[in-house]
């Protein structure tokens, strides 16, 4: 059994292919350009791209290109600790409370409610303002909103694969668990996870540009895109494509991985 | 019905609790003697003085154990005494009064607004799917989807403050001032609400009991406006439900960006400038602007689908 | 006199393949005609070009005349008139083809106001009279989902007919409905006979015979047999006919008896009592099943036949009264035969894979599958592909031979030939039948067809 089937539309490569292509350049950045994202060098006040700096240079002279590789790098650092976290979690925890029910069903939906009694946001921000520029405490936050997205989902689809005729039948041909979740339950769950990672990755995105443009989230001079955004916005008039960058770039990150995930939900 | 309320009543008590217990270690986490802290918010920097930090000590019971100041703190949130804000030093209160009233008239606004742009578009290209309008819809509704809620306000600003000077830049006064975050807000919930009102309307009127009802004998128009409009609003008006999660965030980030002096450009600022009581104070606002939403949209549909009220 | 309707020569095509090829027919006031076909015969089609609610990729040839007027040619608005007002259709699903959240009374109600044009309250009163008049009355204010399969029924009836229509299109009216059902509705279509005219179309050869007037007998899209339904029925002349007739349960042969042995039954109920969700389902149920016995249930829907499997495989337990097997089974030992045989399966997994599975799962002997396999007359080759990929009939006897692989004491049998056509029906219950008495595992065989459970089986327990 291959674990994912690779068949994409072409919306769909369309999307992979922007994700990849800001991948590589944050690589081949660090890889390749020696510049530092914080050294600054106020002489170089917002530089027009040249044959130097190829993107140009901030308000501080600091060098573009090092600051966009360092946030795109960033960001996906971010999203893929979250929705790695989140899936596992949510996968897991949603595959347990929709086949055995019961009271781990009954304790697990407790705990989403409490969490959903507040939309995300404001959740990560009331965490993100207790340990202020901490990426550790920004992935706990956003994971810990964007697991319950997979939970719900993937509880409901087990519940259906759960009672449906064809895992009945299985049950009573004498098939353990570990065929069960194999032949009924994972395939039930697969494209709809995959979507949810894609989207999670979109959403986790989002919200560490949206932390950083309200000042909550990363703190200066970390190059991150949200907090870029507003660094920069003062001197759109004099550099407007030194501000379009960051706003490019995600962008780029968040419709690549829309597109990536295809059909909403 | 009854239960509905009692959902979104526990809801409101699980916001209250969630955000108290947050600031609660908020505060605890604070560096510094959290006396000094309350007594500089109270007299301003300048006059702390040690007598008067321990006048607050003793009056505020600073000096019980952890869990007794977590009730403390927990039973001033059920009597809604939020205190006085460590920066200006005016009551909680009052200042989220003000900001409330500004809020709920920019989503008040953002929502007619997306409503307007919405509906009519999302019923268009759902009457023809796959055709040239509905195909540009998509993309337009993609392409919105991928910014987030600034970027859009900021685009807005560029296009109709900056360059044609048509709308003021930011602020608060006169009509004009609403209408750029009301539309940056208006315009991420309808790129995602109008392709809910297309797929909903392509599902009803391709039902049998659409057709059907042509065949009963009544006209087009009739029979849009009889077995239409209410079947494809049951799961549109439900979907706002899921929207809200994001308009809140929307007014936070909208607020911040356009300086509107509501809930979330006051959360925004207290968490910079780690103001807890009014942390406290606007992010418990901010979580009841929600289950109030939410309550309103499950009357909607408790009122629009009679399916639901039967189990 | 006019016909009602005249088809002359109609065929319809969807790109170049002819769904329906050149049909004819009049259909006269006071002389029902029917359409009888199995599923994918082509037949509901003639209905939706009628109306002129084909699919828009779909095309067709020939001409229909409504009382001596050319339809086709017709612009779309003045067909569109004739909805409800000439022309009423009977929906195949009444479920979904009303409003799920109106109310009943509004439903009709509303074509009184719009298309007759009454004030909304004499609308309203003229409605009520109408639901109570077919004993809707408690009704009223239901939506569709509160209603039962014959309820809905007619209401659509009453709906469809309201704005005046005299010619009924009944597309599959009985569908889904249960035995007694049935014989309500056929009965409600011919009283609108008097003044009006009636075209129904249904692959059930009972509904035939009882609405009686003209037939029409079609096959993949083509005229089989057409004339005097009563004297088709009784001398059918084309095979395609006379097949249909024969997978009729009421002239299927009578299974043997079963040879009486003196061995222990492997199931004993007691006085058993259940009861779901308040509902008592059944009371002081006694039987001994053997090996090899048929056992038939028959009962209209809701009646409990599938919680009295769950019953017999030890899902449930009794409310009263006992359960007593003559050993303790193992899980595989008694299983259960779907009605919707995809739904038994994991779709894209290759079948003889799941079949393998079992067999290592259980150590069996591989060498089985062969042998059932020409038993139950089943080709080699259906095993490399999916569940998706074979036809309703084939998937069910895999299911079939799936089963017997574990060699099953007790097989529960959940109406497992009502998604399938008669003809493939009939061959499965045959086998069905056949194989259990060969392997000596005790059948019980539900169904909504008392005819059919009582051609087969044994012993027969009604539930009602």
């Amino acid at each position: 059994m291959s674990l994912v089937t690779l068949r994409l539309r072409p919306s769909q490569w369309v999307g992979a292919a922007m994700i990849l292509s800001l991948l590589i350049f944050a690589l081949l950045e660090a890889w390749l350009h020696s510049g530092h994202y914080a050294k600054q060098n106020l002489a170089n006040y917002l530089m027009m791209p040249n044959v130097q700096e190829w993107l140009g240079t901030d308000q501080f002279g600091r060098s573009m290109m090092a600051r966009m590789g360092s946030a795109i790098r960033l960001s996906f650092l971010l999203s893929f600790f979250c929705v790695l976290t989140s899936v596992l979690l949510g996968s897991f925890l949603g595959v347990m409370a929709g086949w055995y029910g019961g009271w781990i069903d009954r304790v697990l939906n407790w705990v989403v409610n409490i969490l959903m009694a507040l939309p995300g946001l404001i959740l990560v921000l009331l965490l993100a303002a207790i340990l202020p520029g901490s990426f550790l405490m920004l992935y706990f936050a956003i994971s810990l909103v964007l697991w319950l997205e997979y939970y719900r989902v993937v509880r409901a689809l087990t519940q259906v694969a759960v009672s449906s005729p064809q895992m009945e039948a299985s049950r009573q041909l004498g098939f353990g668990r570990f065929y069960l979740f194999k032949r009924h339950i994972w395939p039930s769950l697969q494209s709809s996870v995959l979507t949810l990672a894609a989207f999670g990755a979109a959403n986790s995105i989002l919200a560490l540009a949206s932390l950083g443009f309200i000042y909550v989230g990363l703190q200066p001079p970390v190059a991150e895109l949200g907090l870029m955004v507003v660094e920069l916005l003062p001197y759109f008039d004099e550099a407007p494509w030194i501000l379009m960058q960051p706003l490019v770039a995600i962008f780029m990150l968040v419709l690549g991985f829309n597109l990536l995930a295809g059909k909403a939900k | 019905m009854k239960s509905i309320l009692l959902n979104r009543l526990m809801q409101a008590v699980m916001v209250a609790w969630g955000v108290g217990t947050l600031t609660f270690i908020f505060m605890r986490t604070l560096p510094g003697d959290m006396a000094y802290r309350i007594a500089a918010g109270r007299y301003g920097q300048d006059n702390v003085t040690a007598e008067a930090a321990e006048l607050v000590r003793q009056e505020l019971n600073l000096d019980v154990s952890p869990w007794l100041a977590y009730l403390n703190w927990l039973w001033d949130l059920v009597q809604l005494n939020f205190g006085t804000s460590l920066i200006s030093g005016a009551p909680v209160i009052h200042e989220v009064q003000h900001q409330l009233g500004h809020s709920l008239g920019l989503a008040f606004v953002a929502i007619l607004l997306s409503a307007i742009i919405a509906f009519p578009l999302g019923v268009l290209s759902g009457m023809r799917v796959g055709g040239l309008f509905d195909r540009c819809l998509l993309i337009i509704s993609a392409l919105l989807r991928a910014q987030p809620v600034f970027v859009i306000g900021l685009l807005l600003i560029l296009l109709f403050a900056v360059n044609w000077r048509i709308f003021p830049v930011a602020g608060f006064g006169t009509p004009a001032h609403i209408v750029l975050p009301a539309l940056a807000l208006a315009l991420v919930l309808a790129s995602v609400s109008s392709r809910v009102i297309r797929d909903s309307t392509h599902r009803v009127i391709h039902s049998s009991f659409y057709t059907f009802a042509r065949v009963k004998g009544l006209s087009a128009s009739q029979t849009f406006a009889r077995h239409g409009l209410r079947n494809l609003s049951v799961p549109v008006v439900a979907f706002m439900g899921i929207q809200l999660v994001g308009l809140i965030e929307g007014i936070v980030m909208v607020e911040s960006l356009f300086s509107w002096p509501g809930i979330g450009h006051g959360l925004a600022h207290a968490i910079f400038s780690r103001d807890v009581p009014m942390i406290q104070g606007t992010a418990l606002m901010m979580g009841l602007i929600f289950v109030c939403l939410n309550t309103v949209i499950d009357i909607a549909c408790y009122q629009l689908d009679p399916r639901g009220r039967l189990q | 006199m006019t016909p009602s309707i005249e088809v002359n020569e109609l065929s319809i095509f969807v790109g170049q393949q002819c769904l329906v090829e050149s049909l004819s027919l009049r259909l006269m006031q006071g002389t029902p005609l029917t359409i009888l076909g199995q599923t994918g015969s082509g037949k509901s089609l003639l209905a939706q070009a009628i109306m002129g609610l084909l699919p828009e990729e779909m095309s067709l040839q020939g001409e229909i005349l409504y009382e001596g007027q050319p339809l086709l040619t017709l612009p779309k608005a003045k067909r569109q008139a004739l909805w409800g007002r000439a022309l009423a259709m009977l929906p195949q699903e009444p479920w979904h083809a009303l409003d799920p959240v109106m109310k009943s009374q509004q439903q009709v109600a509303e074509v009184f106001e719009l298309v007759g044009g009454l004030e909304e309250e004499q609308a309203q009163d003229k409605a009520g009279q109408a639901l109570a008049e077919m004993g809707l009355a408690p009704a009223k204010d239901k939506i569709p989902s509160q209603l039962s399969g014959g309820m809905a029924q007619r209401l659509a009836f009453l709906a469809a007919t309201a704005a005046g229509g005299d010619l009924i299109l009944a597309d599959e009216p009985t569908k889904g409905l249960d035995y007694s059902r049935r014989d309500q509705i056929v009965a409600l279509l011919q009283s609108r006979l008097v003044n009006g005219s009636l075209l129904t179309i249904t692959h059930d050869v009972d509904v035939a015979r009882q609405l009686g007037g003209e037939l029409i007998v079609m096959c993949q899209g083509q005229v089989v047999e057409q004339g005097d339904a009563a004297t088709i029925l009784a001398h059918p002349q084309a095979d395609y006919t006379r097949q249909l007739l024969a997978a009729e349960p009421s002239s299927w042969n009578k299974v043997s008896a079963r040879t009486q042995s003196s061995a222990e039954p492997i199931v004993t109920l007691d006085k058993v009592a259940l009861s779901r969700g308040g509902n008592r389902l059944f009371s002081d149920l006694s039987f001994q099943l053997h090996a090899g016995e048929i056992l038939g249930i028959a009962g209209d829907s809701g009646t409990g036949k599938s919680s009295l499997g769950d019953l017999l495989l030890g899902h449930l337990q009794p409310d009263q009264g006992r359960i007593r097997y003559a050993e303790t089974y193992k899980r595989h030992q008694l299983l259960k035969l779907y009605q919707d045989p995809p739904a038994a399966f994991s779709p894209h997994i290759p079948l003889g894979r799941l079949l393998q599975e079992v067999i290592d799962l259980h150590g069996l002997d591989a060498a089985q599958i062969p042998r059932l396999m020409t038993r139950l007359k089943l080709s080699e080759g259906l095993l490399s592909r999916t569940a998706l990929e074979v036809s309703g009939g084939e998937l069910q006897r895999i299911a079939l031979l799936r089963i017997l692989l574990l060699k099953p004491v007790l097989l529960f049998a959940d109406e497992p030939t009502s998604r399938l056509d008669l003809i493939s029906a009939q061959r499965i219950m045959e086998l069905l039948v056949e194989v259990a008495r060969e392997e000596g595992c005790a059948l019980v065989l539900v169904s909504h067809d008392p005819i059919l459970v009582e051609k087969v089986c044994d012993q027969v327990i009604r539930i009602a």
